[in-house]
């Protein structure tokens, strides 16, 4: 249970900022993740925790102790790497008892706890197997043995399922969150995949560009994203320009109402996610309904995407039972609104990451009603 | 603060600026000293190569000259005609090393098959097996042929090391190209010839070049085969060199070395173009 | 009858086209070229040793050759002398190597100009290290200069003897100044492939800068430049021009003293310089054989 802070943390490659000035508290006994795109600096932050970098500036504390200059081998952060990093000269067992033989602990010993933790990671009898002759699986599985063996106050794990087969995740996320409880183990992981992170983590840390840009519990960035950027790495499929008068939002679907206190000036992305939208011909309880056209649909296996064009803007819309309502392409679909299932965040006209959205809406703004749509180079009202 | 941010990491490898290192400084003065040492060796002969008469105990010359190194450049002087020979004897063994090489090479670097780590000794051992050994052998049976006291006997007896490394390194060459273009440009509708004439080539020939600099390379240094086959009638570089080293002129000596080391720099240079710096480590050089 | 050639050419198609003909095919020439030259000298010093094949006193098949080289003790002074170089030249080219590669590998500024630097002596033509050597060592060379200079010695003859000496240090000394950085570019090569990141995995688990040294550096080295070694070792071990500018001719290293018999006078000689081919060739063979066993063994052995 250790508590970390980091303070500022900032890390400089050349003239290259690689990770600027990140402050979050990681609760004592939680897993947090570090997501974001590659190159977002969550992995030189994950290592400047554990130690193997020297921040350019601010500190790293664990429970309220500075130890920004304690070296790693003495900090008690274990880190488990992507690409498992085996010592490829020593058997399974000799990787997982590797940090115990630096402790001075005798071979014996060092052989039982090996064995044990093997068998707590499911790799019991592999012991005396060499890395080469292990799956990437079993690869990962040492890897993370070899860091529970030393009963670690921090477990820092970089991207945990990233080289796992699909059907090896679920097994390797499980056992993660399992010896995490068992050990009350403070644990950051790094992804950049936003499943992952939600999946395994309590709360997560949206890195973009080296900066800390949201953080919160998992929920909140599906559903409660605070901005288009977040919105769109959620994988929000549904943006559409509007225009907030009061609780209502105009746009070219019309004046929908949006709950209470939703973020944004008077211009905003209205959003609603691909599975919230309801399909048929009975309406949502409060009544807020469109009609649009199916343009095309694809059959995903448990459930139907179609995209819906309506008055000019496409929609995104996950069917789940496509027995519900005909999506084949050129139909006509009803789709609810509930005003709980929509959201807004705020939408800055000439913003650096919009660029891609404006143009996607241009089309659409020009063909909707002048009174809902801003042109694209109105500044937002902060 | 300023001793991290002096750690500039290059490119993307980072493994400069990792945490815990000693700094920087003391490292480089080590390694300063350590070169130096290197090179130390080419220092008197620099100064010699300059001097009139560099004579026990001058450090720096007291009268400074070109005239070794117009001795030495003199295209009719014993250097030159010996650099003739030299390059003559290289060329050839280069050429007919990388005719057998090209062939072995695309197999070794390309196929798996049974035997071939054998194929692979086989082919190390006359590297490793001191030339002295190799040469006494020979001498006799190139006495009875006629090809003892002559430049082709000297290329036939230089192929023996020369070839092992041209082959090694080709099929290096050939295992790091991404010989899939070939089925790529097959499946396009190119013949087998021009196939391996717009796809093959270009691909292998970079790395190629560095192979055959190599197989001329052994042979440019090599002294005893040329010694004990050529019968003092091949006078190559190296046999001239050693000549005048034992009891000539210690400025046309020195001035000789190192024109006689020029090739190695070359080779130096493209090496570190073509195969990124480390293509002596496969065989260490040439013996 | 068309139609039987036919079924030739079909057939002599299929023959081309088998997997073995394919490998085996290409690399004849190169195999043919190594086995009739290379396998052919060794083969004929060796028939010549037991003086079978006339060439100069052959007469009949006989172990007298190697009987007199074992006692003739020349030849047990040259062995020793031999052994001496190589083993100390190759211990020092690995301990000064690997320790080069561990500097140049985190160099700061400069490691790309550095490297190619240090690896300038790599093709250097042996009789020119030589040359070089003796004008840095010998007796009134640089440094014997530089020293009658600065008053330490009053004329040649008070320097040292590093070359021509009883220890073969000028022969050692050329040897380690031309392998350090082979040894030191082969270590750089593994190092630079997973060292980085296997020394992280290692810090983070708790290893000490010393324990990453002893626990991860040497054992990811060992395998590769055990190979090294056993190259350095049979080049110390054979190589002739380089004893033969800067060490004594009494006792010379057994690749000179091989040469000195050939080309003896007497040419009842000659069958002793075949045998002392074979004897060379033998021994590098040996220790190269024995180099890669033991590469492969510790290996394993490491793992426990």
């Amino acid at each position: 249970m250790t508590d970390i802070r980091l303070e500022g943390l900032t890390r400089r490659y050349g003239s290259v900022t690689a990770l600027d000035g990140l402050t979050l508290d990681i609760g004592g006994g939680t897993v947090t993740a570090l997501l974001g795109p590659s190159g977002c600096g969550k992995t030189t932050a994950l290592k400047l925790v554990a130690g193997l970098l020297d921040p350019s500036g601010g500190q790293v504390l664990f429970d309220g102790h500075d130890v920004t200059d304690v070296p790693a081998e003495r900090r008690g952060a274990v880190m488990v790497f992507q690409d498992h990093r085996l010592f490829p000269y020593l058997s399974a067992g000799d990787n997982v008892a590797f940090g115990l033989k630096m402790r001075g602990v005798p071979r014996r010993q060092r052989r039982r706890e090996a064995e044990a933790v093997l068998e707590r990671v499911g790799l019991d009898g592999l012991a005396d197997r060499h890395p080469a002759e292990l799956s990437g699986g079993q690869q990962q599985r040492v890897a993370l043995a070899r860091a529970l063996i030393l009963q670690p106050e921090v477990l820092l794990l970089d991207e945990p399922l990233a080289n796992l087969d699909a059907h090896l995740r679920e097994g390797m996320r499980e056992l993660i969150l399992d010896v995490q409880r068992e050990r009350d183990l403070t644990t950051v992981v790094v992804t950049h995949d936003q499943e992952e992170a939600v999946v395994l983590s309590e709360d997560i840390a949206l890195l973009f560009d080296g900066r800390l840009h949201q953080h919160g519990a998992p929920r909140t960035f599906f559903e409660h994203p605070a901005t288009e950027r977040t919105a769109r790495f959620f994988g929000a499929a549904n943006l559409v320009a509007g225009r907030r008068h009061g609780d209502r939002v105009h746009t070219p679907l019309g004046s929908l109402r949006v709950p209470d206190g939703t973020p944004g000036g008077p211009d905003v992305w209205l959003t609603v996610r691909p599975e919230r939208l309801v399909v048929g011909d009975t309406p949502a309880a409060d009544g807020q309904h469109v009609q649009g056209r199916v343009v095309s649909s694809a059959f995903l296996g448990t459930r139907t995407r179609a995209t819906v064009e309506v008055a000019g803007v496409r929609l995104t819309v996950d069917v789940a039972d496509d027995a519900l309502a005909d999506v084949g392409p050129g139909s006509l679909l009803t789709l609810g609104l509930p005003a709980e299932a929509l959201w807004t965040v705020p939408r800055e006209a000439t913003a650096g990451p919009t660029p891609r959205a404006a143009d996607e809406l241009g089309p659409v703004a020009a063909s909707a009603d002048g009174t809902v749509t801003s042109p694209p180079d109105r500044r937002t009202q902060p | 603060m300023t001793a991290v941010d002096a750690r500039q990491v290059q490119g993307s490898s980072a493994p400069a600026g990792v945490a815990g290192q000693p700094q920087g400084t003391g490292r480089s003065v080590v390694v300063g000293a350590m070169l130096l040492l290197l090179l130390a060796p080419f220092v008197p002969l620099v100064l010699a190569s300059l001097a009139e008469g560099y004579f026990f105990p001058q450090v720096l010359p007291d009268r400074w000259s070109t005239r070794a190194w117009r001795i030495v450049l003199d295209p009719s002087g014993r250097t030159w005609s010996a650099l003739v020979d030299t390059v003559t004897i290289g060329v050839a063994v280069m050429v007919l090393s990388l005719v057998v090489a090209i062939p072995a090479g695309r197999v070794l670097g390309t196929r798996r098959f049974r035997g071939k780590r054998v194929v692979e000794l086989v082919l190390l051992t006359p590297v490793l097996v001191p030339a002295v050994a190799v040469a006494i052998g020979i001498h006799v049976v190139f006495l009875r042929l006629g090809l003892a006291g002559g430049i082709p006997g000297v290329v036939l007896a230089h192929l023996i090391p020369a070839t092992p490394y041209v082959i090694l390194l080709s099929a290096g060459v050939f295992a790091n190209a991404d010989l899939e273009l070939e089925a790529q440009a097959r499946s396009l509708g190119a013949s087998w010839w021009r196939t391996r004439l717009h796809v093959t080539l270009p691909l292998v020939a970079p790395g190629l070049a560095v192979a055959a600099l190599f197989g001329f390379l052994v042979s440019w240094g090599q002294y005893v085969l040329t010694l004990v086959i050529g019968g003092g009638r091949v006078v190559t570089l190296p046999i001239l060199l050693f000549a005048t080293a034992s009891g000539g002129d210690a400025s046309v000596t020195a001035a000789t070395a190192l024109f006689h080391s020029l090739p190695a720099v070359v080779l130096l240079v493209a090496t570190t173009r073509v195969l990124g710096g480390q293509g002596f480590a496969t065989f260490g050089g040439t013996r | 009858m068309m139609g039987r050639t036919s079924t030739v050419v079909t057939h002599l198609r299929r023959t081309l086209r088998h997997e073995s003909v394919r490998t085996w095919g290409p690399l004849a020439p190169a195999l043919g070229l190594v086995v009739v030259l290379f396998g052919g000298a060794v083969g004929l010093a060796l028939l010549r040793s037991l003086g079978l094949l006339a060439g100069g006193t052959g007469a009949g098949p006989s172990l007298d050759a190697y009987r007199r080289l074992i006692a003739d003790p020349e030849f047990g002074r040259s062995l020793l002398l031999t052994l001496h170089v190589a083993v100390t030249s190759t211990v020092l080219a690995i301990v000064l190597g690997i320790g080069a590669a561990l500097l140049l590998r985190r160099l700061v500024r400069g490691r790309q100009p550095a490297t190619t630097l240090f690896q300038l002596n790599l093709p250097l033509p042996h009789v020119v290290g030589a040359v070089a050597i003796l004008a840095l060592l010998g007796q009134s060379g640089l440094l014997s200069r530089v020293a009658a200079q600065t008053g330490m010695i009053e004329g040649p003859a008070s320097f040292p003897a590093l070359v021509f000496d009883p220890y073969a240090i000028g022969i050692i000394v050329q040897y380690v100044w031309k392998e350090v950085p082979f040894i030191g570019i082969v270590a750089l090569a593994i190092l630079r492939s997973t060292g980085d990141e296997l020394e992280e995995a290692a810090r983070t688990l708790g290893a000490s800068p010393w324990q990453r040294l002893r626990h991860v550096i040497l054992p990811l080295l060992l395998p590769g430049v055990l190979s090294a070694v056993v190259i350095v070792f049979a080049f110390t071990f054979g190589t002739f021009e380089v004893p033969l500018l800067l060490g004594r001719s009494f006792p010379a290293v057994l690749p000179v003293l091989a040469h000195q018999r050939y080309t003896d006078v007497d040419l009842a000689a000659r069958p002793e310089a075949m045998a002392i081919s074979v004897v060379i060739t033998v021994l590098v063979l040996a220790v190269v054989l024995a180099g890669s066993v033991l590469a492969r063994r510790t290996i394993r052995q490491e793992a426990r």
